[in-house]
């Protein structure tokens, strides 16, 4: 009996967590099929006549595609960035000794450690000066910086969990540094990769900060888009939380398939 | 010609000194066991002679060919590691093949090479399978496998059995020693366990706090071992040592005083005796399976503390004059605890050691 109300019990937590986390979505999802009344109605509605009119509007507005596209790319170019520059530091951090390495590992957590606010006028004043302002790369620059250390931190944890003697037979095997990084650790370090891309691209993608400091018109990304409906003396919640629902889907679906590859147990099999 | 030989190598990590200087060569197709308790530096002198570890002095060659500084893979060596280290997200053929595929060799030579070994070594219905869908007996015999593909100068043993349970180990045991006899292969093998490098070995090397304490063949460590220490590893049960004063030393005679001896005195013949004079102490070794309890003459006095029956064998606990002995005797002899002992043995089968531990010899 203890351990069925146990189960229970842990069941009743896992709800908890699940509705507190996914309520949110379905308020933004739920809205964006509501007219301006039903979303303002206090005691809010549960039952509504679902309507189209947000989506044909969204739609309608060439900018919010233009945006999602401008974040598509700025988040894939990052993420691809991140994993490509990230993974290999991640190996050298995880299996070699060299000297400054303590000192660069901290240095690459230290990069996490600063309030991203603390550095936007700084920031934006390079960017004047080099002529960046308002281009992709500015903020493929920008979230580079904030997602390499993640990459690093999660691939680091992840490599250094494969076992060295697969190393030391790939290198008797007659394997080179690169070869054995290839072959051995970016197909077991999988799962740490996947995480620490879905990581990246999630912030580049939801990122708002830098993205209104050093854009104007032609870079705008999704997250600047919607908000900038917030304006004048009208806020249209409807036309808000189609944009919202637009945006999340790509995310999701590119989460959704970087997450096959976060299997437990990969290593399984190679030891004992 | 000396096929694979090492020269006074050391190796240090930090201030620790692990190998002390270790010079010994094996000859082409020779099984050499490096055994020893754990922490004498026996896996790293092997990990040493893979190019897995720098040297820190000495020197090392592999047929003729100097190799201290050699890059591991063009050592020609090939390794089984304790762990079997197989790719997990490969399957048998591709753990296998990795080796060849590195050296870039056609895929028809790949193929047959990798489905000679595994027919060898009767693991072909598995050449799909991944390492995790293996039973531990198999993920050994792949990784046999994968060093046997590449036709290496020197295969390389990393304690390959102490993961697998008493029954496959000695079954193991037995296709190791085959493959080697098929082969004709050179092999190195590090373990801790005696009976493995009695059972496998040409030669094997004793080795103790990194270093050597005895080169021999199995015979040659067991009969004449060099020390009290290589006397206590070699052989199971352990062998038994009681120190003695001497107390007559003449010509060829020994006299040698214990109070667990009957009457406080062993007498033996020893061509030897002419090196000792009454007062040092040595060390007398009794192995369990040369004392025998029906003797016409015994040597030893003992009282029973606990018998263990092994079935067609008992090994007997006792004690005489505060010193352990333990007896491996045939049969189930009717005894129990506290009974008076008189136990025998063979002249030829005592061995003597000096106040240092090291042999006595005639």
């Amino acid at each position: 009996m203890r351990l069925s109300s146990s189960k229970l019990l842990h069941a009743l937590g896992l709800t908890c967590v699940i509705v507190f986390s996914l309520f949110p979505f379905y308020w933004m999802i739920a809205a964006s099929f509501k007219t301006q009344n039903d979303i303002l109605a206090s005691p809010p509605v549960w039952l509504f006549a679902p309507t189209l009119d947000n989506y044909r509007q969204v739609f309608s507005d060439s900018k919010v595609f233009g945006a999602v596209g401008n974040s598509l790319l700025i988040a894939s170019a990052t993420t691809a960035l991140a994993v490509l520059l990230g993974a290999p530091a991640a190996y050298a951090l995880a299996r070699f000794e060299f000297r400054g390495k303590a000192d660069l590992w901290f240095w690459f957590i230290s990069n996490r450690m600063m309030s991203p606010i603390v550095l936007a006028l700084p920031v934006y004043l390079l960017a004047l000066q080099t002529g960046l302002l308002d281009t992709h790369l500015v903020l493929i620059l920008v979230y580079l910086t904030f997602n390499l250390p993640i990459v690093v931190w999660i691939c680091t944890d992840q490599f250094k969990s494969i076992p060295p003697d697969l190393e030391q037979a790939a290198r008797l095997d007659g394997a080179d540094q690169f070869t054995i990084f290839r072959k051995i650790y970016l197909p077991l370090g999988a799962p740490g990769i996947a995480v620490s891309a879905i990581f990246s691209f999630i912030f580049s993608w939801n990122e708002l900060l830098y993205a209104l400091v050093l854009t104007r018109r032609n870079v705008q990304t999704a997250p600047v888009v919607a908000t900038s409906f917030m304006s004048g003396y009208e806020l249209p919640w409807g036309k808000i939380m189609a944009t919202g629902t637009v945006i999340v889907l790509p995310v999701t679906i590119f989460a959704l398939i970087v997450s096959r590859h976060m299997v437990r147990g990969l290593t399984m099999g190679a030891t004992k | 010609m000396t096929f694979l030989q090492l020269n006074d190598i050391r190796k240090n990590f930090g201030e620790v000194s692990v190998i002390k200087g270790v010079s010994f060569s094996a000859e082409r197709g020779e099984f050499v066991v490096f055994v020893g308790p754990s922490g004498c530096g026996k896996s790293t002198l092997l990990r040493m002679i893979a190019g897995l570890e720098d040297v820190s002095g000495g020197a090392m060659s592999i047929d003729g060919k100097d190799v201290t500084y050699e890059e591991p893979a063009k050592r020609e060596v090939s390794m089984v590691f304790q762990s079997y280290a197989l790719y997990p997200h490969m399957s048998v053929f591709e753990n296998m093949a990795f080796g060849l595929r590195m050296a870039k060799l056609p895929e028809a030579e790949i193929k047959s090479r990798v489905l000679e070994a595994a027919r060898i070594l009767q693991i072909e219905p598995l050449l799909e399978r991944k390492p995790r869908a293996l039973s531990g007996g198999q993920r050994q015999r792949v990784a046999i496998g994968r060093s046997i593909v590449r036709n290496p100068k020197i295969f390389l043993f990393d304690e390959p059995l102490s993961n697998l349970d008493a029954d496959l180990r000695t079954q193991m045991r037995v296709e190791i020693a085959k493959l080697h006899r098929n082969l004709g292969a050179t092999m190195v093998y590090v373990t801790h366990d005696q009976v493995e490098a009695m059972t496998l070995a040409d030669r094997i090397v004793v080795l103790r706090g990194g270093l050597v304490e005895q080169i021999g063949t199995p015979t040659e460590l067991y009969d004449r071992p060099a020390n009290t220490f290589v006397g206590g590893f070699i052989g199971s049960p352990k062998m038994n040592f009681i120190s003695a004063t001497v107390e007559q030393a003449d010509g060829a005679r020994l006299v040698l005083n214990h109070a667990a001896f009957v009457g406080g005195h062993l007498q033996l013949p020893f061509a030897g005796a002419a090196a000792l004079k009454p007062g040092d102490k040595v060390t007398v070794g009794l192995r369990p399976e040369h004392l025998s309890l029906d003797a016409e003459n015994p040597v030893l006095s003992l009282s029973l503390d606990i018998s263990e029956n092994l079935g067609g064998a008992t090994q007997l606990y006792t004690t005489g004059a505060g010193e352990a002995v333990t007896l491996l005797v045939a049969g189930r002899p009717p005894l129990k605890p506290g009974d008076k002992l008189r136990v025998g043995i063979n002249a030829d089968h005592i061995y003597l050691f000096d106040a240092q531990g090291l042999a006595l010899r005639a």
